[in-house]
């Protein structure tokens, strides 16, 4: 039996690229969802300024009704297009913000995991009879 | 296949790792790249050329997916990845150095380096092809990446880069900024990273440098291969006559 020879960068790029699922770059769009969460927060300003006029300038119940519904679809459409806004344009921030975190508590579990064994080591000493505070202690 | 861009090409000896076909690129409907080719074949380097403006950069980041083509293929390994997200790139092996180090000047080189254990390796395997590859990186580890000289910021730049394992490795501007001879040290570095295998791209606008180790030089004025071959004193001269303007 004759061993294989081992798959070179190139062997292993090509196939991991045959075999990789590339995401239809159609499907994210962030700028146009960005866009549009900005214009429709817009778009409920503007019919709630709208509504306000409407139901201002009659003294009619049913006017004032229909100007308090549309007041209420642009206070969604504004809640609705903010929600969008800002989940498209702090992707970007959090992704990098959670990066930080992540390594920052990477960082924090190296230092607890080497403090830990400075413990140890100190308590091996203590056991001998020597006195001695550990660095937590001190 | 149209004509081949390099010995061996033809008979199917050098299959391209990356390849750019017609690829046309531009920023706010302005066109820049106006049906670019180019390939780069494994453990070759290939020196793209040309005067500011020209479009290098912009085909580096074609070449890496952050860039939006409008017409042309990409194609890595085989397959067309025109329009995929440059995570999926990078995920596979495509790896760019952008020009300006990209660095985190006020992290220590470990922690630099430590910031691409994303990749799969562990940060004791990183450092110790780092140190091994850089053994002056290894003397300063605990050293802010910001205080280090503009050389040793450009070395660790690429320990990152290779630290994630690249079969394609874009980099751009390499020397900017720096010392002749340190550009020259650096290119040996990239010449020892291109014989392990990793098909090299380099964009550089002092062609001296480059043309020292490339396998091929491409040259792009006006986002257009205006000259390709071997880096031999035949396309030296041509490449003088396009940087200075002869009309000969």
């Amino acid at each position: 039996m004759t061993a294989e020879p081992p798959e070179s960068r190139a062997d292993r790029f090509t196939r991991e690229l045959a075999d990789l699922k590339i995401s239809d770059p159609a499907a994210g769009h962030p700028r146009l969802w960005q866009r549009l969460g900005a214009a429709l927060m817009v778009a409920g300003i503007v019919l709630g300024v709208l509504a306000y006029l409407v139901s201002h300038r009659t003294s009619s119940s049913l006017t004032q009704g229909d100007a308090v519904t549309i007041g209420l679809g642009g206070v969604t459409l504004a809640v609705v297009g903010g929600a969008i806004f800002l989940r498209y344009s702090l992707t970007g921030f959090l992704r990098f913000w959670m990066a930080r975190q992540s390594f920052e508590l990477n960082m924090l579990a190296e230092r607890v995991f080497a403090g830990s064994l400075l413990t140890k080591s100190d308590g091996a000493i203590e056991r001998g009879g020597a006195h001695r505070l550990t660095r937590s202690d001190s | 296949m149209s004509e081949p861009w390099f010995a061996g090409e033809r008979e199917g000896s050098m299959t391209p790792l990356l390849e750019l076909r017609g690829v046309r690129a531009g920023y706010d409907g302005v066109t820049v790249l106006h049906g670019v080719d180019l390939r780069v074949a494994a453990g070759q380097v290939v020196a793209l050329l040309g005067p500011n403006g020209a479009g290098k950069t912009t085909t580096l980041r074609v070449a890496a997916g952050a860039h939006p083509v409008s017409g042309g293929r990409l194609v890595l390994g085989g397959r067309e990845v025109t329009g995929a997200a440059p995570r999926d790139l990078a995920r596979a092996g495509v790896c760019l150095i952008p020009e300006g180090r990209g660095v985190f000047p006020n992290l220590s080189i470990r922690d630099n380096l430590l910031m691409m254990t994303y990749a799969g390796r562990s940060r004791e395997q990183i450092e110790e092809l780092t140190y091994a590859r850089f053994p002056v990186l290894g003397k300063h580890r605990t050293r802010a990446a910001g205080t280090l000289s503009g050389g040793e910021q450009q070395m660790l730049a690429l320990a990152r880069g290779l630290a994630t394992d690249p079969a394609v490795l874009l980099l751009d501007e390499l020397s900017m900024g720096l010392a002749p001879v340190v550009v020259s040290r650096l290119y040996q570095h990239v010449a020892e990273i291109a014989r392990q295998g990793v098909a090299v791209l380099v964009v550089e606008q002092f062609a001296t440098a480059a043309l020292s180790i490339a396998d091929y030089a491409a040259v792009l004025v006006r986002g257009q291969v205006a000259l390709r071959g071997a880096p031999d004193a035949a396309l030296r001269a041509e490449l003088s006559d396009l940087y200075m303007g002869s009309t000969r």
